[in-house]
C-alpha cells in the first residue's frame, strides 16, 4: 500500500530543497508552482479529509487555481517584463543554503519530536515538513538580494504556515474561512509586489534589494 | 437620572455637528457651542436636584467586561466645575477662532473638545477599573489633540509630545497599581480593595499617586504644564488647567478613600508633596515672563494648596479627629471648585490679551487696561482671587485649610511640625501669589504699551468677554456666601466620612462668620470708593501719561520690567530656581550699552533633562547600528526571535 501523503511530503520537501540550491529565477517560480500544488492537494489525502462536503471541495479548487497557476504565473510575468534571469551573489552560497537546508529539517524533526502527544497522530512528518517550509522561507528571504527571490520566500513561508494550520488541528469548516481570507491577502499581495518589482526596476534598473538601504532614518 | 444621560448624549452631538457643519464656519462653531451649553446646563440640573445619591449606569460591553459608572457625593462635587466652566470655554472659542481658513481645525477642536467633556464626566463615576481607565485613557488622548491645535509649529509639537509622554506613562502607572489591586482581590471592581493587606496598601497608593501626580502637576512631574498650557488655545488650557487636572486630585482622593489605609505616612507625604509644589509652583510662576507659562506654574501652585488640605484631611483621618479631617478635606474640596473659577478667568483673559497683542511676554505688553477695560477687570479681581485675598473664593478655601492646620498645632512631635509647616508654607504662597499677580497686572495691564502691537490693541468680542464676566462674578459671589458654598462641598463627603454633629455646627459658624467678615470688607470697599467719589466730585481732573511725573523725556522703555520687579526675590531663592544671569558691569565715566538677560531653569525639567534624558538618548544613541536598513537582516531579527521563542518553549 502507498502511502500517497507521504509521497507528496517527500516532494515537498524536495522542493524547498531544490529552491535554496537553485539560482535561475524562472526555475524558482516552477518550482513554486510545483510546491503550490503539492500544496494544496495534500489535503485532500489526509485520512480525516476523507468526508468533505461542496464547500471543502471548492476551497480546494480555488487554492489549486491560486496557488498553483495565478500565483506563480504572475510572477512568471513579472520576470519576463523585468528581464533578470538570476540570483548573482547571494548572501549565503547555494551550497551552504543547502547545508542550511538540512539543519533545518534537523531542527524541524527536533521540534516536532519535542511536541510530542500534542500533535494529532500520523501528522508528525507533516510537520516536520511544515516547520522546515516555514523556516526554510525565511531563511530564503534572508539570504538572497533580488526582491522577487523575497516574494518568493514570502510564499513558502505561507505554504508553511498553512501546513502548521494542516498538522496542527482537525478538519474544520472555520480553518477554511481563515485560510481562504489568507489566500486572497496573499494573492494581493504578490499583484502589489508585480507592480512594484517593476517601478523598483524602472527606478534603481535592478530589483536589488540593497537599494531600498537609504530608505532607512 | 436619565437626565445626565442625556445631557451628555448632548454635549456628545456638540461635538459632532461642527464637523459636519463644516462649511459653514460661524455656524459650526454656535451650534457646538449651544448644545454644550444646553447639555452642561442640563447635566448640572440633574446633579444638583438629585436626591438619591448614589446612583448607577452599568452595561456588559463585549459580553466580558462590565462598565460600570457611579455618581456619588464626591463625584457630584468634581463633576459641578465641568458643568460650569465647559459651555463658558465653548462660547469663548467662538471669539478665539476668528479665522475661517481654519475651519477644519476648529471643527476637529470642538470634536475633541466634546469627548474631553464627556470622558471627564464619566471618570469621577467609574465604579471599576475598566472604566476608570477607558475614560482616563479618552481623557489624556483627547486633550493631547486638543493641545495640538497649532500642530504646524515645532514648539507645539514638542509640547504636544512631552504632556503625551507624562500622560501615558503615568497611566502605566495607575494600571500598575490596578494590577497590584486584582492580583490581590482577583476581579476588577474597587469594593475589595480596602481588605488589601496593609503594605500592599502603601504600595498601591504609591504607585497610583505617581500617575495622578502627573496629570496634577504635582512638583516633580509639573513640567509639562509649563509647555503644553502655552501651546494651546487658551480655552483649553483653561479647560486643562481648571477642570482636567483636578482629575488626578479626585483619583488621589478616591483611591484614599477605597484604601482606607491606617497609616499616617500617606497623609504625611501628600502634605509634603504638596508643600514643595505650592513654594517652588509659585516661586517659578514668578520667574516666568511668558503669561501663559507663568499661570501654568502657578496651577502647579495651586494644585499644591489642594494637596496641603488633603494631606492635612488624611492626617486628620489617621489621627481620628474630626475638626482637622473636615476643614481641611473641605478647604480642599473648595479650592478644586474656586481654582477651576479663577484660573480658567485668568487663562481666558490671557488669551484675550493673546490674541490682540499677539504675543505674550510680559515684558513687552503694558497699559492695556484702557485698551481692554472689561478684560483687565476681570483679570484684576481674578488675581486677586487667586492670591487669597478677601471677599473673593480664594480666600474662603485657604481659610479653611488654615484653620485646620492651626488646629492640628495640638497633636504631637511630628504632626506639630508638619502642621507648623503647612501653615509657613500657606503663607509664603500667599505672599508671593500676591506678589507674582502684582507683576502681572502691573506689567500686563497698568503703566505705558511698550510695544506698537501693545499699543494697537482694542477690546475683544463679546463672546470672549461674557464668559469671564460670568467667572468674575462667580469667584465674587463664592466670597460674599461662603456659607452655602461650605456646606455644598461639605456635602460631597457624605458617602466617605462620617460627619460629627458639633463639627458639621463649627463649620457652619466659621463659613456664617468668614461671611460677615467678607459682606463688611466689601462694604468698606465700596464706602472707600464711595468717599473718593464725594472727594472729587466738584474737583476737575486732569489724566496725564501714566508715569508722567512731570518729565517729558520719558519713553515706555524705561517703566519697571517684570524681570526687574522680581529679581530680588528670584535671587532670595537662588538654589531652588538655578537663576542664569549676565552681570552688568557698569565700566568708565560714561558707560557704553548694557544689556542683561536672565534665564531660570526647572530644577525638575533640569534634573531629569540630565538624569534621565540625556543617559536615555546616549545608550539608545549606541544601540542606533541595529537600524541599518538591511532588509535581509531584519528577517533575519525574526528568524531568531522565533527560534528563540520555539526553543525556549521546547527544551
Amino acid at each position: 500500500m502507498i502511502h500517497f501523503a507521504e509521497i507528496v511530503l517527500v516532494l515537498i520537501l524536495l522542493s524547498i530543497l531544490l529552491s535554496l540550491a537553485s539560482n535561475r529565477l524562472l526555475a524558482l517560480v516552477k518550482i513554486m508552482a510545483l510546491q503550490g500544488i503539492a500544496v494544496s492537494i495534500l489535503p485532500l489525502l489526509l485520512e480525516h479529509y476523507r468526508t468533505m462536503g461542496s464547500g471543502g471541495l471548492i476551497f480546494f479548487q480555488m487554492m489549486l487555481l491560486i496557488k498553483g497557476v495565478l500565483i506563480p504565473g504572475l510572477l512568471y510575468f513579472a520576470l519576463k517584463k523585468i528581464s533578470i534571469h538570476r540570483e548573482i551573489e547571494p548572501i549565503i552560497g547555494y551550497h551552504a543554503s543547502l547545508f542550511v537546508g538540512l539543519l533545518i529539517i534537523l531542527l524541524a524533526v527536533s521540534i516536532t519530536d519535542a511536541l510530542g502527544n500534542a500533535i494529532p497522530t500520523g501528522n508528525a512528518l507533516l510537520l516536520t515538513t511544515a516547520i522546515t517550509a516555514f523556516f526554510a522561507g525565511l531563511f530564503l528571504m534572508m539570504s538572497r538580494r533580488k526582491a522577487i527571490t523575497q516574494v518568493i520566500g514570502y510564499l513558502m513561508l505561507e505554504n508553511g504556515i498553512y501546513l502548521i494550520g494542516t498538522a496542527l488541528t482537525q478538519h474544520s469548516h472555520i480553518s477554511y474561512v481563515v485560510e481562504f481570507g489568507v489566500l486572497l491577502d496573499l494573492l494581493v499581495g504578490v499583484m502589489v509586489m508585480g507592480i512594484i518589482l517593476n517601478n523598483i526596476n524602472h527606478a534603481f534598473d535592478d530589483i536589488d534589494t540593497d537599494n531600498l538601504n537609504r530608505l532607512r532614518d | 437620572m436619565h437626565l445626565l444621560l442625556l445631557s451628555l448624549l448632548i454635549i456628545a452631538a456638540g461635538g459632532i455637528v461642527p464637523v459636519l457643519l463644516l462649511r459653514f464656519f460661524p455656524l459650526a462653531k454656535c451650534s457646538a457651542a449651544i448644545l454644550t451649553t444646553l447639555g452642561c446646563l442640563i447635566g448640572l440640573y440633574s446633579i444638583l436636584t438629585a436626591t438619591h445619591f448614589p446612583f448607577s449606569i452599568s452595561w456588559e460591553w463585549l459580553h466580558c467586561c462590565a462598565l460600570t459608572f457611579t455618581f456619588d457625593s464626591l463625584s457630584r462635587i468634581f463633576l459641578v466645575p465641568i458643568f460650569l466652566i465647559s459651555p463658558l470655554a465653548a462660547w469663548y472659542g467662538v471669539g478665539y477662532f476668528s479665522q475661517p481658513e481654519k475651519s477644519l481645525r476648529v471643527a476637529v477642536n470642538y470634536f475633541f473638545f466634546a469627548l474631553l467633556i464627556v470622558a471627564m464626566v464619566l471618570l469621577p463615576a467609574a465604579d471599576n477599573m475598566l472604566s476608570f481607565a477607558l475614560t482616563w485613557e479618552t481623557i489624556s488622548l483627547a486633550s493631547y489633540f486638543l493641545v495640538m491645535y497649532d500642530y504646524h509649529k515645532e514648539s507645539t509639537r514638542n509640547a504636544g509630545y512631552l504632556y503625551f509622554l507624562f500622560t501615558q506613562s503615568g497611566a502605566l502607572f495607575i494600571f500598575a497599581a490596578f494590577g497590584v489591586i486584582f492580583s490581590f482581590t482577583g476581579n476588577l471592581d474597587f469594593a475589595g480593595t480596602a481588605t488589601l493587606p496593609e503594605g500592599v496598601k502603601l504600595v498601591v497608593f504609591s504607585l497610583a499617586f505617581v500617575g495622578f501626580a502627573s496629570k496634577a502637576g504635582v512638583f516633580p512631574l509639573h513640567f509639562w504644564l509649563p509647555h503644553a498650557h502655552p501651546a494651546a488655545p487658551s480655552h483649553i488650557s483653561a479647560i486643562m488647567s481648571g477642570v482636567m487636572i483636578k482629575m488626578g486630585i479626585y483619583g488621589i482622593l478616591r483611591l484614599y478613600f477605597l484604601l482606607a489605609p491606617s497609616s499616617l505616612a500617606i497623609g504625611q507625604a501628600v502634605l509634603v508633596f504638596g508643600m514643595l509644589s505650592g513654594v517652588l509652583g509659585i516661586l517659578y510662576a514668578l520667574s516666568k515672563n511668558d503669561l501663559k507659562r507663568l499661570l501654568a506654574y502657578c496651577s502647579v501652585e495651586n494644585i499644591g494648596i489642594i494637596l496641603i488640605g488633603v494631606g492635612m484631611g488624611m492626617i486628620g483621618i489617621a489621627l481620628a479627629d474630626p475638626v482637622v479631617t473636615i476643614f481641611a478635606m473641605t478647604g480642599a474640596l473648595l479650592h478644586v471648585l474656586n481654582h477651576a473659577l479663577f484660573k480658567p478667568l485668568l487663562f481666558l483673559g490671557a488669551g484675550a490679551v493673546l490674541q490682540q497683542c499677539g504675543n505674550g511676554r510680559i515684558d513687552q505688553l503694558g497699559g492695556l487696561m484702557k485698551r481692554m477695560p472689561t478684560t483687565g477687570k476681570t483679570f484684576l479681581l481674578g488675581s486677586a482671587a487667586i492670591s487669597g485675598l478677601p471677599p473673593l473664593n480664594g480666600f474662603i478655601s485657604e481659610f479653611l485649610i488654615y484653620f485646620a492646620a492651626f488646629h492640628a498645632l495640638g497633636h504631637s512631635h511630628t504632626i506639630f511640625i508638619l502642621a507648623m509647616l503647612a501653615i509657613l508654607s500657606l503663607v509664603v504662597i500667599g505672599g508671593l501669589a500676591s506678589f507674582c499677580f502684582t507683576k502681572v497686572v502691573g506689567m500686563v495691564f497698568l503703566g505705558e504699551a511698550r510695544t506698537p502691537e501693545a499699543t494697537a490693541a482694542g477690546p475683544v468680542s463679546l463672546p470672549m468677554t461674557i464668559p469671564m464676566t460670568i467667572l468674575a462674578g462667580c469667584c465674587l459671589l463664592i466670597g460674599i456666601f461662603p456659607t452655602t458654598c461650605i456646606n455644598f462641598v461639605h456635602l460631597g463627603l457624605a458617602d466617605y466620612l462620617f460627619f460629627d454633629a458639633s463639627v458639621t455646627a463649627q463649620l457652619t459658624s466659621v463659613g456664617n462668620n468668614l461671611a460677615i467678615g467678607c459682606r463688611l470688607f466689601l462694604l468698606l470697599l465700596a464706602l472707600l470708593l464711595c468717599i473718593r467719589r464725594l472727594f472729587y466730585h466738584n474737583k476737575t481732573v486732569t489724566q496725564g501719561p501714566t508715569w508722567g511725573c512731570g518729565f517729558t523725556g520719558g519713553t515706555p522703555r524705561i517703566q519697571y520690567t517684570g524681570t526687574s520687579y522680581v529679581r530680588t526675590v528670584v535671587s532670595i531663592f537662588r538654589p531652588f530656581v538655578l537663576l542664569k544671569e549676565s552681570k552688568i558691569r557698569l565700566q568708565a565715566i560714561f558707560p557704553s550699552r548694557t544689556t542683561y538677560c536672565n534665564h531660570v531653569s526647572d530644577i525638575a525639567e533640569e534634573v531629569s533633562n540630565r538624569g534621565l534624558a540625556l543617559p536615555l538618548l546616549w545608550v539608545l544613541g549606541k544601540l542606533r547600528w541595529i537600524q541599518h536598513g538591511n532588509i535581509q537582516l531584519y528577517i533575519g531579527y525574526i528568524l531568531l526571535t522565533i527560534l528563540a521563542v520555539l526553543l525556549t518553549l521546547l527544551i
